[in-house]
């Protein structure tokens, strides 16, 4: 790879802009989209401090209110909600997970929080014993996202033995399609995202086998389109957040010299504000948060110089996950 | 050059003389009024006094009749002899002091206080300041009508009689709705006098007994959560009746404001289904209103998980009449386009129609249509991959013929020669309408697999799209999937120099932004060749 100062104007990462723009986003508590976004707050920490990690920032947002703020979303039955208040879910419960793996922070919620076991138990508690699916809540809504999430925090917590991994994996095979993909649920669309989701739980415990690499590959390398990003399925627009998707996939099957690495540099960074920070969905598009993480990872994954790497399973820091898990190659 | 209006000016120099007049003559402002009146009722002496600066200014003449005016506000009158008594009155008359009862306070600018926009009320004019002071008379006895209100509705409840007529207390409708309209009117004056803000749940008479329950969060919170009121008013009610388990219909109409402020909120869609479970909503009303939401936000999922468990819920009662399920999945069918008619790749709108075709049993094309309805999706855009990867999960997983729990990457012998022969014939027709289209191709592969066939079997086909390979000018290539699925044509019949010819001039020139990945196919084919 070449060193930063080799690098074109264009193809320049404006790193100090995004850091700004991250801690920007905690104190617009006075604009519309704030509140709307309520339902996503403990996502939102998640990914703005992952990214600010990815940026060599860790110390940009406070540890002891981050841990304040993710604890205080925690309910009686161990599971988070997305923010004090709001229903426990799946999806709120990795992300409260990660951030504390992040942050190293596990023995805080042993102290003030309801513990690993409490947490554990939620998580095992959505799983459906009889297809090995899971649930995002009480209210049974099952996808490959919850699978996911719920193989993520719980290998991070070191509590994998709590679920049936078997007939999870039996239902993460019944999701691939004709095409080579993944859907949602059996019979559903091959989606980039599911994808992802579905390789990666496959990756967490070791079951990789089923898959079939080549045309997997093959989709999604197909999924890189004249201007350099990548789209999520056939016939669709490009967008940042598949950069994360499509490549994470690809680096789980070892197969991102499948795409041309230099025209998604060139797009990723055509989608930066680089005034105010943040990268957008699409060149010239609002910038958020979500998309400022995804174009971050897929830089790092194709080794942008001056990031910290990310491991394209767990979407944390490299760092963190050898960590807390060792070294697993 | 600006136009001359003399009759203008006059009337104008006339209105500021008129005014200026009225400005020396009469208190304009409320301090100015009470300052007035507290001139009038003072003694002159006293005026002077505080105009000149204390007794000592004074004249012996005045300062005898300052004494004697001073005892008479004690009781030492009575103390003195009957001549000094007249001696007193005698003076007091010389004075012609006014006559007045108590103590007058000198007015102070600042003692009406401030009004909502910081204004000092004593600088209002005389009739701004009665206007407020009507207004303030409006409000209590609103406030007091509001009482009453309240006063009955509790006796109503404890089914008390009223003494006057013998009759029990009874909260007419009529009751209701006047309180509510009163609530508005309270409201408005509130805001209007004060600048405080009363939201629609807080003057609605049927939410009064619920103590809303506002967000707490600790001080300066990481990612503290700052809403506008009225969202803020909803919300601290939902909070309040989800605490106390409430299922009712007010509760569904809140649920409802709040869905139509922040569809996204997936907690309060979890309480709205359950207040329809325990009132037992009907279906119908639900997916009407449902539709509607739909429409309005169409990124939205919580919406089609909403629905999926109405279906869930309410399938049980329709699942014994086929006429009844035939008429659902029509009707639902028909919404399902219209939202397609919005966004055609809809994600969260093709799962929910799975669902459906799985829940229904829409499988048939002769008593569903659902195949027809696919098809002419696809003829509308030949390149919605979503269209047709529901035709490939519609085809192949038909429970009549397809094999349970086969997989979709995997042959199954249970589907129909014919069924497998109609589908690849479907594909190569629209293969032709755009040849550089994925999905056709892709989905031609998957029947291929399906039905258990060789790629060899739809050579010539494929052979059509591409011309004179390797041959520099002569090479026509009309779309790379069919060269690419040429090649794996050739390396299946064991034609390796074929097979990476193709690779070759798809890295080079037909789809060069993956030359990666066509570099690795050659090279992989090169060392199994090795290797064996």
């Amino acid at each position: 790879m070449a060193q930063l100062q080799d690098l074109p104007d264009e193809l320049q990462l404006a790193t100090a802009a995004h850091v700004q723009y991250i801690q920007s986003l905690d104190s617009r508590k006075d604009e519309y989209e704030y509140w709307l976004t309520e339902h996503l707050r403990l996502n939102g920490v998640y990914w703005g401090l992952t990214a600010l990690h990815l940026l060599k920032k860790p110390e940009a947002l406070p540890r002891d209110a981050t841990i304040d703020f993710v604890l205080s979303c925690q309910h009686e039955n161990g599971g988070f909600g997305a923010a004090p208040g709001h229903d426990a879910h799946m999806l709120y419960t990795v992300s409260a997970v990660q951030i504390l793996a992040l942050i190293d922070a596990f023995d805080e919620l042993e102290k003030r929080g309801k513990g690993k076991a409490a947490v554990g138990k939620f998580i095992a508690d959505l799983q459906n014993r009889e297809t090995g699916t899971f649930a995002g809540d009480e209210w049974g809504e099952e996808d490959t996202r919850f699978l996911y999430g719920a193989f993520n925090a719980l290998s991070l917590m070191g509590l994998l033995h709590l679920v049936d991994v078997d007939k999870a994996v039996d239902h993460i095979k019944a999701c691939s399609n004709f095409d080579g993909g993944y859907g949602l649920t059996p019979g559903a669309e091959s989606h980039s995202g599911q994808i992802f989701t579905c390789l990666a739980a496959l990756s967490i415990v070791g079951r990789m086998e089923s898959v079939e690499a080549d045309k997997l590959g093959k989709w999604l390398s197909e999924r890189q389109l004249p201007n350099g990003g990548l789209n999520g399925r056939p016939e669709k627009q490009e967008d940042v957040c598949y950069s994360w998707w499509v490549l994470s996939s690809l680096a789980m099957i070892d197969r991102t010299h499948w795409i041309d690495r230099n025209a998604l540099f060139g797009f990723i960074l055509r989608c930066q504000d680089t005034e105010k920070g943040g990268i957008s969905d699409r060149p010239g598009n609002m910038v958020d948060v979500w998309h400022t993480l995804f174009g971050l990872t897929g830089l790092s994954l194709l080794g942008y110089p001056g990031l910290d790497d990310i491991d394209p399973v767990y979407c944390l820091p490299k760092s963190t996950t050898e960590r807390i898990l060792g070294s697993r190659n | 050059m600006p136009p001359k209006n003399n009759k203008g000016g006059a009337k104008a120099k006339e209105l500021s003389e008129a005014k200026q007049e009225n400005d020396n003559s009469r208190p304009q402002t409320v301090f100015e009024r009470a300052q007035a009146a507290y001139d009038l009722t003072r003694p002159p002496y006293d005026k002077e006094r505080e105009e000149l600066g204390g007794l000592h200014a004074l004249s012996t003449v005045e300062k005898t009749a300052y004494a004697n005016w001073f005892c008479t506000g004690s009781d030492e009158l009575s103390c003195l002899s009957k001549k000094a008594q007249k001696e007193l009155w005698k003076q007091v008359n010389e004075t012609n002091r006014p006559l007045r009862r108590g103590q007058i306070d000198q007015p102070k600018p600042d003692q009406w206080g401030k009004d909502k926009l910081g204004r000092n009320i004593g600088d209002y004019t005389v009739p701004q300041y009665e206007q407020r002071i009507e207004k303030q008379a409006q409000l209590t006895g609103l406030k007091a009508l509001g009482r009453s209100f309240a006063s009955k509705r509790l006796y109503a409840s404890k089914g008390l009689v009223d003494s006057s007529t013998g009759e029990r207390y009874i909260l007419t409708e009529e009751d209701i709705q006047a309180e509510r309209e009163r609530r508005k009117e309270m409201a408005a004056l509130k805001k209007d006098l004060y600048g405080e803000k009363m939201g629609s749940y807080s003057t609605d008479p049927e939410w009064d007994d619920i103590v809303p329950i506002p967000q707490m969060e600790p001080e300066g919170a990481l990612a503290a959560i700052a809403y506008p009121e009225d969202y803020a008013e909803s919300m601290s009610y939902l909070r309040a009746v989800m605490a106390a388990n409430e299922y009712s219909p007010r509760c569904l109409k809140l649920t409802e404001h709040i869905i139509s402020m922040n569809p996204a909120h997936y907690t309060v869609w979890l309480y709205r289904f359950a207040n329809i479970q325990h009132l037992d909503i009907p279906l119908l009303d639900e997916i009407e209103w449902l539709n509607g939401v739909a429409l309005d936000f169409l990124k939205n999922y919580q919406i089609w998980h909403h629905r999926q468990l109405l279906v869930e819920h309410y399938y049980p009662t329709i699942s014994g009449s086929p006429d009844e399920v035939k008429r659902f999945a029509k009707s639902e069918r028909a919404f399902v386009m219209e939202m397609f008619a919005e966004d055609a790749k809809n994600y969260h709108v093709w799962s929910y129609r799975q669902f459906l075709t799985r829940k229904l049993g829409m499988w048939e094309n002769e008593e569903h249509g659902e195949l027809d309805s696919i098809e002419g999706m696809i003829d509308e855009d030949v390149r919605n991959n979503s269209a047709w990867s529901h035709r490939f999960f519609l085809v192949f997983s038909n429970p009549r013929y397809a094999t349970p729990e086969s997989h979709a990457t995997e042959p199954d012998a249970g589907v129909p020669a014919d069924v497998v022969d109609r589908e690849v014939a479907y594909a190569q027709a629209k293969i032709q309408l755009a040849p550089q289209n994925q999905s056709p191709w892709n989905y031609l592969r998957g029947v291929l697999v399906k039905g258990g066939r060789e790629l060899g079997s739809v050579k010539g086909f494929v052979e059509q799209y591409v011309q004179n390979l390797g041959e520099a000018e002569k090479e026509e290539v009309h779309s790379s999937h069919a060269l690419e699925q040429l090649a794996d044509i050739y390396e299946e019949a064991g034609d390796k120099e074929k097979a990476d010819l193709c690779w070759k001039r798809l890295g080079e020139k037909w789809d060069r932004i993956r030359f990666g990945y066509w570099e690795w196919k050659r090279r992989s084919m090169k060392t199994a060749a090795a290797s064996s």
